[in-house]
């Protein structure tokens, strides 16, 4: 596959449309074409289009561009296949975070609806921040130590959040809801919030593609080359946990795009992180809209949570993958 | 690298672009309700196309003969029959489907305490007009909703005689119970996923005020909310009934005795382990009475011949 750019955007911009098209509800694609074109239609398709795709399909690119782009990040800075947004505990922190402000009963106000997206995030990057300050030995951040406390930390996150939940009376199903990826808050104002910190995030990750690169050969060798390994693994830690904290404060944890969407990039189209991180960003964003329409049509009337579906379908087409790419040593 | 930039750039630019746009303007003002949240309701007369998001919205607006008007409603939502002719809008436990229910056109979007604020913002934003009924404690309460229900939907009278006749029923129960000077103890099991420790209701439940109202006491009302019960404390306080809320999920009088230790139950060796349709408790709406009938029968049954 020769132009990757190409066939990912144009995968990118199929997705877009059959995310738009398809819902629970048929609207015929003349009706659609005249909400697209502005001119007077259906009231109630314009609508649902207008004010409930749209920002659905918006919402759900964005993360899974962030996820599938932070994934690729992660996997280079450990240089570890299986390592993603969720090894360094983005995803328990949040998933604390927002139990803990689901115990709360917030006024019902927008800053108190934003309450859990917002507990979420903060909790996420103190979860990162703590994983981080713990490896953190002498000058210089030992992968193995991050990995580590990774995972330690991320246990003990997740139990405190088992705890909470099983303490809690009321509010169980909805944590549970949250738990396994169901985008919850799908309006205008989630979206647009998000916007700034992935925006942000995913082009400083863009940034760093070449010191991933030289990080491929480890620490030393990466410093012998001119890389301040201590500052690009920094900057590498702090974008990529911006960004997957953003999404997974908003969208729940939504599991196997950040794994699976860098190794199919990987095996398509080769290990240059300069174009391994867009790409991917690209990829995420294709393959979490797919999942969502999937999720939308599967069991309708009923949605499922999202990240039931990325895992249930991610796991098997990424053996798929694996097999057919014959190990060609890519690790 | 600037280009691949710049590429992104318009990719979100091009995603953020389509602003929201404004809600229709308000119409002339009639009625004018407050909800659960503090949220106003105005609506310009009797709701004629209503979404009900949770079962016992939807009993009560069939109890109160508003039915007709009954256009969507939540998977779960199966009493009485007739709800299997409205257009089922899914499950209110994950995301809502708010695709289907906008295209319904409804006028009125009826929620309960089981739907979260965040599904009310949602619909709310999408120009819908939404109730969200209070969770009643008390059968009081409970008549107090089904008058909110009626005026919403223009059925006042249907109401007032419905909470009448009600009222009745509970009396006649009453004055039956009224005599009985000693009580039976009863455990509720809700769920027994963790046959060791099952989840029974405590203090204030409806469950905990019915059984009480119908003669019993429920071992479990010292406890608050909707507490795990050990086999050890159901053993100690040795209940003369035990009353199979879960019964719909395949627990069973026979698959009781068979739980190690449940055995030596003063309730199990006098065969008084009864399967109990836990609907009419849970879903706090009319049927709230049945629900007093039906306890008061099981606990009292030569009170009932």
């Amino acid at each position: 596959m020769r132009n990757p750019f190409i066939i990912s955007l144009l995968a990118l911009f199929l997705m877009l449309v059959l995310s738009l098209a398809i819902g629970s509800v048929f609207i015929p694609p003349a009706e659609l074409w005249r909400v697209v074109t502005g001119v007077a239609s259906n009231e109630t398709f314009r609508t649902i289009l207008v004010n409930i795709r749209l920002p659905r399909t918006a919402l759900i690119a964005l993360v899974g561009a962030a996820l599938a782009g932070s994934g690729a990040a992660y996997q280079g800075l450990f240089r570890n296949p299986l390592a993603d947004a969720y090894l360094i505990g983005v995803a328990s922190g949040a998933g604390l975070g927002a139990v803990i402000a689901m115990s709360v009963k917030w006024p019902y106000t927008t800053l108190g609806l934003l309450a859990v997206p917002f507990a979420a995030f903060i909790a996420s990057l103190l979860t990162v921040y703590l994983v981080y300050s713990l490896a953190h030995v002498g000058g210089s951040v030992p992968t193995t130590n991050l990995i580590l406390a990774g995972v330690a930390v991320s246990s003990f996150a997740t139990s405190l959040t088992s705890f909470l939940m099983l303490r809690s009376t009321g509010e169980v199903r909805r944590a549970i809801g949250w738990l396994l990826g169901g985008v919850s808050l799908v309006s205008w104002e989630a979206t647009l919030a998000l916007v700034p910190y992935l925006v942000i995030g995913m082009t400083t990750l863009i940034l760093t593609g070449y010191a991933l690169n030289l990080l491929q050969f480890g620490d030393d060798q990466a410093m012998q080359m001119g890389l301040n390994v201590g500052r690009a693994k920094f900057i590498i830690i702090v974008a990529a946990s911006l960004v997957s904290a953003a999404a997974v404060s908003f969208a729940g944890i939504i599991g196997f795009v950040g794994l699976v969407v860098p190794h199919i990039v990987r095996i398509w189209w080769g290990v240059d992180y300069r174009r391994l991180i867009p790409l991917s960003i690209i990829g995420g964003a294709a393959v979490l809209l797919f999942a969502d329409v999937l999720a939308r049509i599967v069991l309708a009337p009923r949605e499922l949570p999202v990240g039931i579906v990325t895992t249930l379908a991610g796991a098997p087409f990424f053996l798929w993958v694996l097999r057919r790419s014959k190990n060609q040593g890519l690790w | 690298m600037l280009r691949k930039t710049l590429i992104l750039i318009l990719l979100f630019a091009l995603l953020t672009a389509c602003a929201p746009q404004a809600t229709p303007s308000p119409a002339p003002v009639t009625l004018t309700f407050t909800d659960r949240l503090g949220r106003e309701i105005t609506l310009d007369g009797p709701a004629q196309r209503i979404v009900s998001l949770a079962p016992s919205n939807t009993e009560i607006l069939f109890a109160i003969g508003a039915g007709e008007q009954v256009i969507g409603r939540d998977q779960f939502s199966d009493y009485p029959e007739a709800t299997k002719n409205v257009t089922d809008i899914g499950s209110t436990f994950e995301a809502l489907n708010t695709e289907l229910i906008v295209s319904l056109e409804p006028d009125l979007v009826l929620a309960a305490e089981i739907n979260t604020p965040e599904q009310v913002k949602q619909l709310e934003d999408l120009g819908l007009k939404v109730y969200y009924l209070k969770n009643p404690l008390t059968l009081e309460e409970m008549y107090g909703n089904l008058e909110l229900v009626a005026q919403l939907t223009g059925h006042e009278a249907e109401a007032a005689t419905l909470i009448e006749s009600l009222k009745a029923r509970v009396a006649a129960v009453d004055e039956k119970i009224a005599p009985i000077s000693s009580r039976f103890s009863v455990f509720y099991e809700l769920d027994a996923s963790d046959p060791a420790k099952p989840y029974t209701a405590g203090k204030g439940t409806f469950i905990t005020q019915l059984i009480d109202r119908a003669g019993g006491y429920n071992i479990a009302s010292d406890l608050a909310g909707y507490p795990q019960m050990s086999l050890e404390q159901v053993v100690a306080a040795d209940p003369a009934f035990i009353i199979l809320g879960d019964a719909r999920y395949g627990v069973s009088p026979e698959s009781i005795a068979q739980r190690p230790g449940w055995e030596n139950l003063s309730a199990v060796k006098n065969g008084q382990v009864v399967p109990f349709n836990d609907d009419l408790v849970s879903r706090p709406g009319p049927r709230l009475v049945d629900a007093l009938e039906e306890l008061a029968k099981l606990l009292r049954p030569e009170l009932f011949q």
